[in-house]
């Protein structure tokens, strides 16, 4: 029997065959693009561990099975149930709703057009911000974007007008239902335009199922000249749940861009890309990363921050705590250009091993061309320490509820950060509720 | 209340105590002095349980529990106290979060009533009056910021909060200055009751001047070697330790 390769597998072929029956009926200004990617990705194949990007990440076992590419929506009245019952509770929020990878605006509930405009990703293809944005391009030429930007069907594109700073955020739910074993590829657009502030909160929610999910998501950010944005990603999971997601944020003069990313024990896979090319003068980015990783789970982030002009100012802090077999890689890329003088790059990774069976790959890559900048970076695993832990027990703290304290005072550099009561309330029960029910297998 | 008969204990496969044996009755305050490296506070960290010494003889009761049988937190229920030589700074562990989880899980053991949020924080307030703790604790985290001196009183404010029987006190002296070792020992003296007792393991006679042990154990090479009353204490801070070495082998001499 000869080996299974990426080129071989039922899901290759499919894809293969899914382009080539697709004929000119995709999007007039992305056809081009797309056969471009298409290209790419049949040269290419899906990556493997050859690939320095995804040594440690082994994609083959996950992309064995058979998906499908074209699964039925559910019910209403289903999807409107789990968009109940994925709303944050306490959170005054505006939703906007997404289902399958398509934009549901009638189960969406949005600030006034005026303040921002939502609509799906097709409707734009006309516009000058879709082939300026929704392309395969230098810095994302990896096999599965290609895949993606070759195959999407749709996504949202959501726009900031100028000047607006939002009253509430958007909780962006993304319900997928997975009856069968299915792929999704979605794509999605943000534009905050100059001057304007917004708050995003992406959720995912999975109608129960017995298929394998699989999403392979790519998504744009573009934050303007003096606008701000922070994203927030809660990735809770389950298993036979296999996430991938690549997203992009390119930041302009004067602006700021803060991401949330956490990673909760439960997907099989869990792989995150974010790129911040800061693309002008005098930035801020905050990117701040939890992840818990148990059972047999394998949660990858790569980041990168490429510093390309002067005077701007980056600061990362990705914290893992492994449990049972989990396996994590960390990532985190900083490039600091020859023009960008004055830079401030700070990148911090600690992972806190609970188990003898869990893993972490981590790799800090600091790339610095110029000469006048402050760039640091620090990166540990360890476990408990043993006299912090002593000293709980000695006030009557059982092991386990200092262990939880522990583990809570490790993730406090992230968690403190969320300034919105209801969300830092509801990611801290999650972390907990999900911790608690990992605690009998810690050793 | 405390009984320890013929203790032994290893660290790393090394002897550290060498058969100590010590009775401490309710209401008693016991000092324990000795030179660097004598077991002073191995003793206090075996009593503990710190989870790093190996008991390898002899019995440790407190009423009619044995215990050398539970975990650290068990001893701590059971109102066993440890004030650390060296308190941990813990960042992310709020001084708040932790004062409440300790005392709710000491409470609940000893069949207490849970206490209202308002309640826990006037007893707080109460509990730092009377141990002269100014400190803000609120949204601080767990000694952080803490300067060595707050540190140890943060340690007394804690042994007021969670009103032990049994208090081991690792050397609260060492660190402070007088005013401070005032203040430390004032806080104990007010503590002091006939249902609990206290074991104070200081290097120094200073403490001593403040709070008046009943009695005064020397410990050397891992024995108790000479026990006597207060007056101990002086002679002590007089002679110096070098002449413990003669006594090394001798019989020890018990009060």
């Amino acid at each position: 029997m000869g080996m299974l390769n990426q080129f071989t597998t039922p899901l290759y072929k499919k894809l293969i065959a899914e382009f080539e029956n697709s004929g000119e009926d995709t999007i007039g200004s992305l056809s081009v693009i797309r056969k471009d990617a298409f290209e790419h990705f049949r040269a290419k194949g899906f990556p493997t561990t050859k690939d320095e990007d995804w040594k440690f990440t082994n994609l083959t076992p996950f992309l064995a099975d058979d998906f499908s590419l074209h699964p039925a929506d559910p019910k209403e009245e289903d999807v409107r149930i789990l968009v109940n019952n994925a709303l944050i509770p306490d959170l005054d929020a505006y939703c906007l709703i997404i289902l399958n990878g398509k934009l549901q605006l009638g189960l969406s509930v949005l600030p006034d057009s005026h303040e921002m405009t939502v609509h799906s990703l097709k409707d734009i293809s006309e516009q000058p911000v879709f082939s300026q944005y929704v392309n395969l391009n230098a810095e994302n030429k990896q096999s599965m974007v290609a895949l993606n930007t070759a195959l999407f069907e749709d996504g949202y594109y959501l726009q900031v007008h100028k000047g607006i700073t939002l009253d509430k955020p958007v909780q962006v739910i993304h319900i997928y239902t997975a009856l069968e074993n299915v792929l999704f590829q979605p794509r999605n657009l943000v534009i905050v335009e100059p001057d304007a502030k917004a708050e995003l909160i992406e959720t995912m929610v999975v109608q129960k199922h017995t298929g394998l999910l699989f999403v392979n998501s790519v998504s744009h950010a573009v934050v303007r000249e003096n606008a701000q944005l922070v994203q927030y990603k809660i990735q809770d999971n389950d298993s036979d749940e296999r996430i991938l997601q690549y997203h992009h944020v390119t930041q302009e003069r004067s602006s700021r861009y803060d991401n949330f990313t956490f990673c909760l024990p439960g997907a099989d896979l869990i792989r995150n890309n974010l790129d911040v090319v800061l693309d002008g003068t005098s930035t801020e980015t905050h990117l701040l990363g939890l992840y818990l990783v148990g059972e047999h789970q394998l949660t990858d982030n790569h980041t990168a921050i490429h510093h390309k002009y002067p005077h701007c100012e980056s600061n990362e802090i990705y914290k893992g705590v492994l449990l049972d077999n989990g396996k994590a890689v960390f990532n985190g890329k900083v490039f600091v250009e020859r023009e960008a003088q004055k830079t401030n790059a700070f990148q911090q990774n600690n992972n806190l091993l609970l188990s003898g069976k869990a893993q972490v790959f981590a790799k800090p890559q600091l790339e610095i061309f110029a000469d006048d900048v402050k760039c640091s970076h620090g990166c540990t695993v360890g476990q408990f320490d043993p006299e912090s832990l002593f000293y709980l027990r000695s006030r009557g703290i059982s092991e386990d509820s200092s262990r939880k304290l522990l583990i809570e005072a490790f993730m406090f550099d992230v968690t403190q950060k969320i300034e919105n009561g209801p969300l830092k309330a509801y990611v801290q029960a999650l972390i907990y509720g999900k911790m608690e029910n990992s605690f009998s297998s810690i050793a | 209340m405390l009984s320890i008969k013929n203790l032994h204990a290893n660290i790393e496969g090394k002897e550290i105590l060498k058969g100590i044996n010590l009775e401490v009755n309710a209401g008693e305050v016991h000092a324990i002095m000795g030179p660097n490296g004598s077991g002073k506070s191995s003793l206090a960290s075996v009593l503990a349980g710190r989870e790093n010494y190996e008991v390898t003889e002899g019995e440790v009761w407190l009423d009619d529990k044995n215990l050398l049988d539970m975990k650290p937190e068990e001893r701590a229920r059971e109102g066993v106290f440890l004030a650390f030589q060296y308190p941990v700074e813990i960042p992310g562990v709020s001084n708040i979060n932790f004062l409440r989880t300790a005392l709710s899980e000491i409470r609940t053991h000893r069949n207490l009533p849970a206490l209202s949020a308002k309640e826990f924080l006037k007893l707080t307030k109460e509990k730092q009056q009377l141990v002269e703790f100014e400190a803000k604790l609120a949204n601080r985290s767990l000694n952080q910021g803490f300067s060595g001196g707050e540190k140890k009183r943060n340690e007394v404010f804690q042994l007021a909060m969670l009103e032990p029987k049994l208090s081991i006190l690792d050397e609260t002296d060492s660190g402070l200055d007088i005013d401070a070792l005032r203040i430390v020992s004032n806080g104990i003296n007010k503590l002091r009751s006939a249902d609990n007792a206290f074991v104070l393991i200081t290097h120094y006679q200073r403490l001593l001047e403040y709070i008046v042990p009943d009695f005064v154990h020397v410990l050397y090479n891992g024995q108790i070697v000479r026990s006597g009353t207060k007056e101990l204490a002086l002679e002590l801070e007089e002679k110096g330790y070098d002449w413990l070495k003669e006594l090394q082998g001798s019989e020890s001499i018990n009060k």
